[in-house]
This record gives structure tokens, C-alpha cells and sequence, in this order.
């Protein structure tokens, strides 16, 4: 199944507490939604397949911990990421305003510079928003990150969002191609069979 | 040939353009090739430009033809230049010559620096030449000579090319090319004389101009004036007081001991040798005519000093010997050897403990005999540890790899702690040159993932490195390490933290190495601090030996000391049970906790949150806030916790793998819950603990304040009031948070089982220390030893100040950035970053060895030390720079000067019969009278217009290229003749 898999890209999201980064995980994922999900402790790991202009690559999705206390055991995890998701809540104004914060621990933590960031605003179903469309996007211009907003109650803009940062780590190739050689997270299977079909599709890609 | 055909000739008559025979294919395929690269009619471009030939680029175009079965190269070399004029191209202007013959004529780009030497000789924008392909073929018959000059000329008229076209005839080393040019009407024969000696009446401008002139064959009466262009060469190789500064550093100071540790810490720098080699001053007369001045067998009017422009380039050693390049390089060589530290060392020093003591003279000696040592080998610990401390000194250290004052030095320099009276505090950095925090500089360990430039891993790598250099090599570097690895083994066992590393986790950006070390002190800090909470135990003692110890003498490897790491050293071989010894000390904490369990459980029983609040609160770190306990009001205190496990990067690895193994269904992703619910619970307790009688709301305000949820309500009494409780996702039932508050008992962080084993965790960096081989120990390290090059090359041009050599460096930093972040960068591309450094460091070396010679830093005005700076900066960038003011300026002056105290030193140094017989008159002539030595070069160009070959002709360019040297002389002439009548 993972024959014509192009490349494994290790994919982190982090953000504050209860924003919903577990549940934009669940949504991507297994496409469920589920109101009453527990809170996450130390880290959490899915793996998703997908395909993005005919590549298919396969995502180690890292889900973290929000609390204060997990951050001292999470930051470990950052290394060797491609894609980080940071996600705020767009109905509590605080954990917009912490951003920063999670900028500042990717800079200290991340073990590469060329790392794409994508900012996520969830629960836009909500109807109490707090911060607003265009908030969002001028923080994301100011740091060089992708940035959607999304739910993962309704679903809107989660693949979107999940894709968009996929193709981004295609398109910068030192990112992606080093991780190969790079003994980074293995996963149960080793991505080395890369015959005839997907050696045309990565000379599509570059 | 082909096309003889009669222009009325009948119609049945066949034209033939067949080829037939060998030589028609050749010169057809000489014209084809000629046709291919359209280089037919006449293309006037744009005068040439003063300089052009050195700052425009040269390009060129090959293809290979054959005469027969022998192989010949075309090529056809050309000034790129700017849109070449189309229109001239199409329609060939009769009356006008080629542009090559016109080149001939041209004054502003004679003398190139760097140019084909077909290009020096005629000055010429463009030509073809063909050549024997194979390197060492040559034409050599006079015939075969003739046959291709004739070919060429078919050629060249078959297709109307105005490019000259050259054969290479001779041996390849002699240059030697004759060729043609031809225009409508008019040819340019290129000829050519090489000798190996200079025929004594050719040796001076009037004998020239007598050739040249027979060679012109002109009738006319007055001839028309030749203009004469001339370089004088001349060679400075003796730089007299300008001895090269550079010296090796004396290894002996070193090894005597005079030299603080400091040494240890600094990269050499610069050339061993100079590496500038030679000065040439050319020395023109670029417009002279004849008639204007004289320089015949007995005068001459060409007095260097007097010319009206002087250049100067330098000859730069090849690879000259630099220090730093080469260390770094011989460091890298360390990650090829295979053996092991046991191998170099010795491998049964860990069984036979005790045994040699008999006859340890005999045991040394095997250290010195080469490789294969078959039975015992000896280590160094064993010789210290059974050697009285007297042989030691006196007979046994010459033997070692390391000799002992080198060790301690080297010792003291890493743990700068072991001479003071009481161990510092792990984390002050004790080297204050270092760049300030925060600095670019500073963080460049980061982009390398080497090691902070004041931290012990990045001191190491630069003691080994010098070792490998200057003491005893791999034994060296292999005999170090087994100290080191000692040395930590005595600093975890009795509790003394490893100076220079920052406290807290390891930092993943650096080293896995680094890590590594601070992940030991990590594991010393707990342990000091759990061993000093409990200074009622006996066994405590061993803390305060140390420093005494180390005080008595600098040298802390005291035999105490040594018989402690000797135990070690011992122990390794059995292995990990062995270690259970020092296990058995954390038993004593076990027994600690029990008791407390008993604690826990009793108050557990009675489980209710009132029975509990009634325990006397333990381990609380500060009050929250203003926030208070739910149930009664009292304050909520934030208790003391344990700190999270510290990981090095290959844990942290293996324990990623294992979560991600657990896979991805709910079961999977509950047990990852479970295996990280440790601290979590451990917190718990502690928060218990500190809070008697709490609930797990007051434990997520403190933990996860956004799963407790406050609403104003309004009461019945009407009064606003906050109404509180946990998120929906807390009171799942049974949520792990929930099924962890119900299992956690309220036990402090100190009397909790500890989540981090420190023992084993330090045992692990321990074994994982002794069992690393120097060449993985080097592959460790490199990326140290590249930073702290990187930062000494850097340090060193800021003394400079040479731009390009600033862009260099910034290249080699992000190249390097690349290389080293991965785990194991190939070996090619690290050689080549090794490479680049050294050749920074060359560029370096010269500028100073410039700038000494030229003495810019006496230069007392400002203007004139500026533009001797300038002056000196060009040197090193261009081929040849033009020294302002000739003999007369100031940079001009310091050459003369130069020239001068070479020629004294000459003068005196060797004997004069000597000169007399080498030299020939005419040159002695000179050498008697100046400041300057023989000229090493002497170039001549004769120029003129003249009717050629009779009176009546058109009146074409003529041109005679001379060059004289010792052992060459070359008359490369190109007379013009109008064809049209002939």
C-alpha cells in the first residue's frame, strides 16, 4: 500500500489548549467529529495518506498537548519536522494572543529554519467570534505561514488546509528529499519502493 | 580541388566537386567547419577598448578533423563582444582590410596579463587554430608543415574567411604557430621564430629593428617611422628583512609546560611558508618611435625606473602549507581510522589489573612498538594506577601517548573547577573572550550543530585536535578520551557537576555529543541534589574528597582520583551487572519512599476529600495566584513537581518510534496516553500533596485553566456570581484525567518514585562514552572544529578587511549549514568545506605577507596608507595591477626600494665569477649600473604601415613581436602583402 507513497513528511500541530487541534486532527483523518474528545496528554500520532497532484505522501501527524505543563515534554517532538499547523480559536481571543509564544518555541525548537508554518483560526462555525478573518491574515503575512480558517465541527477548510501545507513541503525540495536519507520518525514501513509509477510522478513534481 | 571549373565551359562538361584524395577531404573539412561557425566575409567590430582583452570575456569553440588518420582540433578563440555589427557582415566592403589586420595595428591592449599567447603576440580579437588533437602529437617535417599552411590558405580563400587561421607546428611546449589571413587583396603571413638562446645581436631594440625592417623588404626611401612598444619583466624572489613572519608553533613550550591552558583553546592560523612567491614588475614603454631613444650593444636608454608605467602582479605559492587547514584536515582523517580507543591503548588493561605491576618498564615498552601488540597492551590508567607516582614522573610518562604535563594541562583547561578550591557551579562559563550571548557568532552552533563556543564539548574537540597535530597523534587523541570518559565517570560518582555546559536539557541543536554531556550533568544534578537531601546518610561523604584533592596540586588526576577511575575502568569489561553495586545506593531512596506509600495509602483508604484535608500539606512550590481550593476557601498552592525526563536527541528517537509504533487505533492512541500519563500523574500527587482535600477542578484551574469553565449566573438572591465547572471533555467518565486523579495520592514530588532514573541514564552516557571510538569521537566533533575554524578564519579577516574574503566566508557558513544538519554528511562534501577554509585562510596569509612587504602599517599619512591598501588589495585580486605614478609614486618607490636591497644582498652573496660566467654581457651591462636585476622579460612590438611587397602596393600593417628570456627567444612576426597584382 505504501509502494507508490513519494515521501513520509512529519507534521506537527501545536496551539493552546482546547482550540481543537485534536478534533482538526480526528476531522483529517477519519473525517468524524466528536463534541466530547478528551483532552490530549503528552503527544498523540496519526498517519494519513494523501495525495496531492497525483503524489501521494504520507503524513506522521504529531498532535500535542496545549498545557502549559506538556510544553516542557512536547518541544522534544519538533524535531525534524516538515509542516507545522499552528491553531488558534477564533472564538477566544486569548489564544490568539499567545501566538508569539508558540513562534518563539518553534524558533528555539525547530532543528530547521526552512519549515513551513501554516496558522489555522478554527471553530469558525462558532458564532462568538472574537478575532477576526483579517487579524488572522495579517499575522500570517507578518511570519511568512500559510493561514485558513477552518472547522472541524462543519468541516470547512480542514483537507484544505492539510493539502495546501502538503504541497507547500513538495514544492521546497531540500525540505522533503533530505527527510529520506534523514533517519527522521520511521514508520512501520519504510518508503523505498518507489517504482516506475512514482518515479513519474516525482519528475512531475520538480 | 574541387570547383576548377571553366566558367565557359561546355554544357555537357562535368563540374567536380568530389573530393578525392586525403588532403582535398581535410581542407574541405576545414571549410565546412569555417562555414558552420559562419566565420566568413569580413565582420568590422567596434575598435578594441583599452583593457578589453582582460576585462571582456574569452570564449572558445572546438571540433576535430582529420588528415588522413591523424586527428587535429579547430578552435576557434574569441573576444565576446556586443552585438557585432550585421551589416558589415553582409556586404564585404572591397576596400577595406580585415579586421585582424587592423588589430595588429592597435596600441590599447598590448601586454595583456592574461591572455592566449597567440593573443600577447598579435593582438588579436579573434583566430583559429588547428593543432594536433592527441597532446603529444606534433608536426614536425618541414613538408607536413608546408602542407598544412597550404591547406589553410585553400581554405581561407575557398570560403572568404577574414579570420587569421593558425597551425600549430613543433612540439605542443614550443608554441610554435605559423598561419595566414586574408582579405580582398590583400594576405597577412604569420611567422614565426623560436630559439632556445638569444643570438647576441638580437638582444637589444637597434638589432630588432634591423630584422624587422629586412623582413618589411621595403624600398621607400624614408621608410615610414616603426612605432615601438616595450616591457621589461623584471623578478623579485629575495624579499630580503621581509622574512616570512609566520613560524610553526613551538611544540616544546607546550610540552614544557610554560604555556597555559589557554593555548588549548586557540586555532593556529596562517602560512608556514610565504605565500607570495615572487614580485613582478613590468615596466613599459608603451608609445616610442624609432629615432626617440637608443638601446644598442653599448647603451641603452631603457632605465626601468624611468618608464612611464609600471605594473605589478605576484606569484602566489601553490598550496602553501597552512596551519589551520591542515589541522582541521588531519582531525578529519581521525573519522577514517577504524580501531577502537581499547585497540590504539591497549585492550587487556581491563582484565589483567594488577598483573603487570611486576615489571611495568617492560609493560611501556610494548606502547612504543608498532601496531599489532599481541598479548598485554597497557593502558595509561593501569600504568598511573600501579606506578608509584615518583616513576611516574620520572620514567613513565615520556612512554605514553600523552605526555603527563600535556595531560594536565589539557585537564586543567577543560576543568578549569579542579583547581580551585571548590568546584564551580556547572554552568559559568569561566572563558570570557568569547562573543557576547545572543551575538550571530555565538549562535552559529546552532546553524552547525556543533556546540556553544565556551562549552567543554567544543574545548574538547579543540584539545584533540591539537593533540592529533602536535602530541602523539591517534594514541594521543584516543589516551585524551580515555581521561575524559574518566574523568566524567568520577564526576557522576562523587557528584561534582561537568563544568561548561549549559544546565537544563540537552539542547537538541547541538551535537548528539553535547547532548550526551549534558545529559550526564543532568543526571549528577538530581543525584546531588537527592544525595544532599538526605545528608544523613553515611555514604555521602565521598562529595567533599574531591576538592581537597584537587586542590593539593594542580594536577587532579591525583593518584586517589585514579584509583577511582582505575575501579571504573575495570568494571567496564564486566559490564552492566557490575553496576548494580551503585544501583544498590538508589535502594536507600526506595526504602525512602516506602515508607511514604504507606503514607499515601493510609490517607487513600479514607479516600474523602475532608479526611484528607485534614494531612499536613507537604512539597508546595507558591500560593497560585489568588485563586483558592473550591471546597473551603483556602489558598491553591502550585506544588513542587518533578521535572520532566531530560532526552538527548537518539532517546528521544527511540521513544517517538515507540509511540508512533502503538499505531493509530483507539487502543494505540490510549496506551500512548497511558506511557505519558506519568507526569501527569506525578503531578497529580504532588498538587495533592500541597493542597490537602482538593478536587480535580482546583487541579485543571492550576493544569489546564480552559477546561474550567466560569459563567456568571445570577442566584436567587439576584447577586451575579461565578458558577464554575470542568469542560464537557473533562467529564467524559473515566477520561484519563479523571481515572488519573482518582488513582494519584497525595505524595510529594521528593518522596515520588522518580520518573527520571537518573543512575541509569547516566550509566547508559557513560558506556555510550567508552565505547566511542576516535573516529566516531571525530565525527562528533567535526562540526566543533569547523565552527571554531569558521570563527577563527572570521577573526582574522577582521584584522584584514578583504571584502571578498568576507563573502566567502558567508558562503562557506551557509554551505556548511546545510552539510552538517544532517546526520551523517558525506564525506566528499565535508572535505570540500575543509577545502574552502583553507583556502580563505591562503587568501589571508597573502594579504598579510602583502601588506608586510609593502609595509602598509608604517605608512604614516593617511592618503598614502589608503592607497597602498588599495594597491595591496588589487594585488591579491587581479592578475596585474598598474602602479599609479610608475617609479615615482609611492607604491613605486617601495618596489624600487625592494628591488634595490635584492640586488645588494645579491651582490655580496655570491661570488662574482659566478655572475660573469652566467650571465651574458649584455646583461651584466645592466646589472652593474641599477637597482634592478637582469629583466627576466624583455618584450618588444614594432609597428608600421608599409607597401609591401612593392613600392607601389597598398600600404598594409606590419607587425614584430620579440620576446627575450633566459632560455627563450621568440621573433612572432605578421607581415602584410597586397595581393592584387602578385
Amino acid at each position: 500500500m505504501d509502494e507508490d507513497v513519494l515521501t513520509t513528511l512529519k507534521i506537527l500541530i501545536i496551539g493552546e489548549s482546547g482550540v481543537g487541534k485534536s478534533s482538526l486532527l480526528l476531522r483529517f483523518t477519519d473525517d468524524t467529529f466528536d463534541p466530547e474528545l478528551a483532552a490530549t496528554i503528552g503527544v498523540d500520532f496519526k498517519v494519513k495518506t494523501i495525495s496531492v497532484d497525483g503524489n501521494k505522501a504520507k503524513l506522521a501527524i504529531w498532535d500535542t498537548a496545549g498545557q502549559e505543563r506538556f510544553r516542557t515534554l512536547t518541544p522534544s517532538y519538533y524535531r525534524g519536522a516538515q509542516g507545522v499547523i499552528l491553531v488558534y480559536d477564533v472564538t477566544r481571543r486569548d489564544t490568539f494572543v499567545k501566538l508569539d509564544n508558540w513562534l518563539n518555541e518553534l524558533e528555539t525548537y525547530c532543528t530547521r529554519n526552512d519549515i513551513v508554518n501554516m496558522l489555522v483560526g478554527n471553530k469558525i462555525d462558532k458564532e462568538n467570534r472574537e478575532v477576526d478573518r483579517n487579524e488572522g491574515l495579517k499575522f500570517a503575512r507578518k511570519h511568512s505561514m500559510l493561514f485558513i480558517e477552518a472547522s472541524a465541527k462543519t468541516c470547512d477548510g480542514v483537507q484544505c488546509a492539510f493539502e495546501e501545507l502538503v504541497e507547500k513541503i513538495i514544492q521546497t525540495p531540500g525540505l522533503w528529499e533530505s527527510e529520506n536519507q534523514n533517519k527522521g520518525v520511521k514508520l512501520t514501513h519504510r518508503e523505498e519502493g518507489q517504482g516506475g509509477g512514482a518515479c513519474g510522478g516525482y519528475c512531475s513534481v520538480l | 580541388m574541387a570547383a576548377d571549373s571553366e566558367p565557359e565551359s561546355e554544357v555537357f562538361e562535368i563540374t567536380d566537386f568530389t573530393t578525392a584524395s586525403e588532403w582535398e577531404r581535410f581542407i574541405s573539412k576545414i571549410e565546412e567547419v569555417l562555414n558552420d561557425w559562419k566565420l566568413i566575409g569580413n565582420s568590422l567590430g567596434k575598435p578594441l577598448e583599452k583593457g578589453i582583452f582582460t576585462s571582456g570575456t574569452w570564449e572558445e569553440k572546438s571540433d576535430e578533423i582529420s588528415f588522413a588518420d591523424f586527428k587535429f582540433s579547430i578552435t576557434h578563440h574569441y573576444l565576446v563582444q556586443e552585438s557585432p555589427d550585421k551589416e558589415g557582415k553582409d556586404e564585404v566592403l572591397e576596400d577595406l582590410i580585415p579586421q585582424s589586420m587592423q588589430d595588429l595595428l592597435c596600441m590599447n591592449n598590448d601586454f595583456p596579463p592574461r591572455a592566449h599567447c597567440l593573443v600577447r603576440w598579435y593582438g588579436l580579437r579573434e583566430f583559429v587554430v588547428i593543432a594536433p588533437a592527441a597532446n603529444n602529437d606534433a608536426v614536425l617535417s618541414e613538408s607536413k608543415c608546408n602542407l598544412l599552411l597550404s591547406s589553410v590558405s585553400v581554405a581561407l580563400g575557398n570560403t572568404g574567411c577574414q579570420v587569421p587561421l593558425f597551425v600549430q607546428i613543433h612540439h605542443k611546449w614550443r608554441r610554435t604557430y605559423v598561419g595566414e589571413c586574408q582579405g580582398p587583396g590583400v594576405r597577412t603571413d604569420f611567422e614565426m621564430v623560436h630559439l632556445r638562446k638569444v643570438p647576441n645581436q638580437y638582444t637589444h631594440l637597434s638589432g630588432l629593428l634591423d630584422i624587422f625592417k629586412s623582413k618589411i623588404g621595403c624600398t621607400l626611401t624614408p621608410l615610414p617611422p616603426v612605432s615601438i612598444a616595450i616591457r621589461f619583466t623584471y623578478v623579485l624572489q629575495d624579499w630580503q628583512q621581509y622574512f616570512w613572519p609566520q613560524q610553526p608553533p613551538d611544540i616544546d613550550a607546550l610540552v614544557g609546560g610554560e604555556v597555559g591552558g589557554l593555548e588549548f583553546g586557540k586555532l593556529p592560523f596562517g602560512a608556514c611558508e610565504d605565500p607570495i612567491s615572487e614580485l613582478h614588475l613590468a615596466t613599459t614603454w608603451p608609445h616610442l618611435t624609432e629615432g626617440i631613444i637608443v638601446d644598442n650593444d653599448v647603451y641603452s636608454d631603457l632605465d626601468p625606473i624611468q618608464a612611464p608605467h609600471w605594473s605589478v602582479r605576484v606569484r602566489k605559492a601553490d598550496n602553501p602549507q597552512c596551519l589551520l587547514g591542515d589541522f582541521v584536515t588531519e582531525f578529519f582523517k581521525i573519522c577514517r581510522r577504524k580501531e577502537s580507543t581499547d585497540e590504539i591503548l591497549g585492550r587487556s588493561t581491563f582484565e589483567e589489573e594488577g598483573r603487570e605491576v611486576a615489571d611495568i618498564t617492560h609493560a611501556l615498552s610494548k606502547l612504543t612498538e608498532p601496531a599489532p601488540v599481541p598479548i598485554h597492551k597497557l593502558s595509561v590508567s593501569n600504568m598511573v594506577h600501579t606506578a608509584k607516582k615518583k616513576i611516574r614522573k620520572q620514567r613513565g610518562v615520556e612512554e605514553s601517548p600523552l605526555n603527563n604535563d600535556v595531560l594536565n594541562t589539557i585537564l586543567l583547561f577543560l576543568f578549569p573547577d579542579a583547581a580551585s578550591e571548590k568546584p564551580l557551579d556547572g554552568t559559568s562559563s569561566t572563558d570570557n573572550s568569547n562573543p557576547p550571548l545572543e551575538s550571530e557568532e555565538y549562535n552559529l552552533y546552532n546553524q552547525f550543530k556543533s556546540a556553544p563556543s565556551d562549552s567543554l564539548t567544543y574545548k574538547l574537540a579543540l584539545c584533540l585536535c591539537m593533540i592529533n597535530f602536535y602530541h602523539g597523534g591517534l594514541k594521543g587523541v584516543a589516551h585524551l578520551w580515555q581521561e575524559f570518559v574518566l574523568e566524567m565517570r568520577f564526576r557522576w560518582e562523587n557528584n561534582f557537576l561537568i563544568p561548561g555546559l549549559a544546565s537544563g536539557p540537552p539542547d537538541l541543536r547541538c551535537c548528539l555529543l553535547h547532548q550526551k554531556l549534558q545529559m550526564l550533568n543532568c543526571c549528577i544534578e538530581r543525584k546531588k541534589a537527592r544525595d544532599e537531601g538526605r545528608k544523613t546518610s553515611p555514604s555521602d561523604n565521598v562529595t567533599n574528597t574531591y576538592s581537597g584533592d584537587a586542590g593539593k596540586s594542580g594536577d587532579h588526576l591525583g593518584p586517589d582520583n585514579l584509583k577511582d577511575m582505575d575501579k571504573e575502568k575495570g568494571e567496564v569489561g564486566k559490564s552492566w551487572d557490575s553496576w548494580s553495586d551503585s544501583e544498590e545506593e538508589f535502594f536507600e531512596c526506595l526504602s525512602d519512599t516506602e515508607e511514604l506509600k504507606g503514607n499515601g495509602q493510609e490517607s487513600g483508604k479514607k479516600g474523602g476529600p475532608k479526611e484528607m484535608a485534614s494531612l499536613k500539606p507537604e512539597g508546595r512550590l507558591h500560593q497560585h495566584g489568588k485563586l483558592t481550593l473550591l471546597h473551603n476557601g483556602e489558598p491553591l498552592y502550585i506544588p513542587v513537581t518533578q521535572e520532566p525526563a531530560p532526552m538527548t536527541e537518539d532517546l528521544l528517537e527511540e521513544q517517538s518510534e515507540v509511540l508512533a509504533k502503538l499505531g493509530t487505533s483507539a487502543e494505540g492512541a490510549h496506551l500512548r496516553a497511558r506511557m505519558q500519563s506519568a507526569c501527569l500523574l506525578s503531578d497529580m500527587e504532588s498538587f495533592k500533596a500541597a493542597n490537602p482535600g482538593c478536587f480535580l477542578e482546583d487541579f485543571v484551574r492550576w493544569y489546564s485553566p480552559r477546561d474550567y469553565i466560569e459563567e456568571e449566573v445570577i442566584d436567587e438572591k439576584g447577586n451575579m456570581v461565578l458558577k464554575g465547572e470542568l469542560s464537557a471533555r473533562m467529564k467524559i467518565p473515566s477520561n484519563m484525567w479523571v481515572e488519573a486523579w482518582e488513582t494519584a495520592k497525595p505524595i510529594p514530588a521528593r518522596r515520588q518514585r522518580r520518573l527520571f532514573d537518573d543512575t541509569r541514564e547516566a550509566e547508559k552516557v557513560l558506556h555510550y562514552l567508552a565505547v566511542q571510538k576516535p573516529a566516531d569521537l571525530a565525527r562528533h566533533l567535526l562540526p566543533c572544529v569547523i565552527h571554531a575554524a569558521i570563527l577563527k578564519v572570521k577573526e582574522e579577516e577582521s584584522l584584514e578587511n578583504i571584502s571578498s574574503v568576507k563573502k566567502i566566508i558567508k558562503q562557506i557558513i551557509s554551505h556548511s549549514s546545510k552539510v552538517l544538519h544532517f546526520p551523517n554528511p558525506e564525506d566528499k562534501k565535508l572535505e570540500e568545506i575543509i577545502h574552502q577554509i583553507t583556502n580563505v585562510e591562503a587568501i589571508i596569509a597573502r594579504a598579510r605577507s602583502l601588506k608586510a612587504k609593502f609595509g602598509t602599517e608604517k605608512c604614516e599619512q593617511e592618503e598614502e596608507k589608503e592607497d597602498l591598501e588599495r594597491f595591496v588589495s588589487c594585488l591579491l585580486e587581479q592578475p596585474e595591477v598598474l602602479v599609479v605614478g610608475a617609479g615615482r609614486g609611492h607604491a613605486g618607490s617601495i618596489i624600487h626600494k625592494l628591488f634595490v636591497n635584492a640586488q645588494r644582498a645579491a651582490a655580496m652573496a655570491p661570488p662574482e665569477e659566478d655572475l660573469k660566467r652566467m650571465v651574458p654581457p649584455e646583461e651584466r651591462r645592466q646589472n652593474l649600473a641599477a637597482d634592478f636585476p637582469p629583466a627576466a622579460g624583455r618584450e618588444l612590438i614594432l609597428r608600421t604601415t608599409v607597401p609591401r611587397p612593392a613600392p607601389y602596393s597598398r600600404a598594409l600593417p606590419q607587425r614584430m613581436y620579440s620576446v627575450l628570456t633566459k632560455e627563450d627567444f621568440r621573433l612572432a612576426g605578421a607581415f602584410s602583402s597586397d595581393t592584387s597584382f602578385f
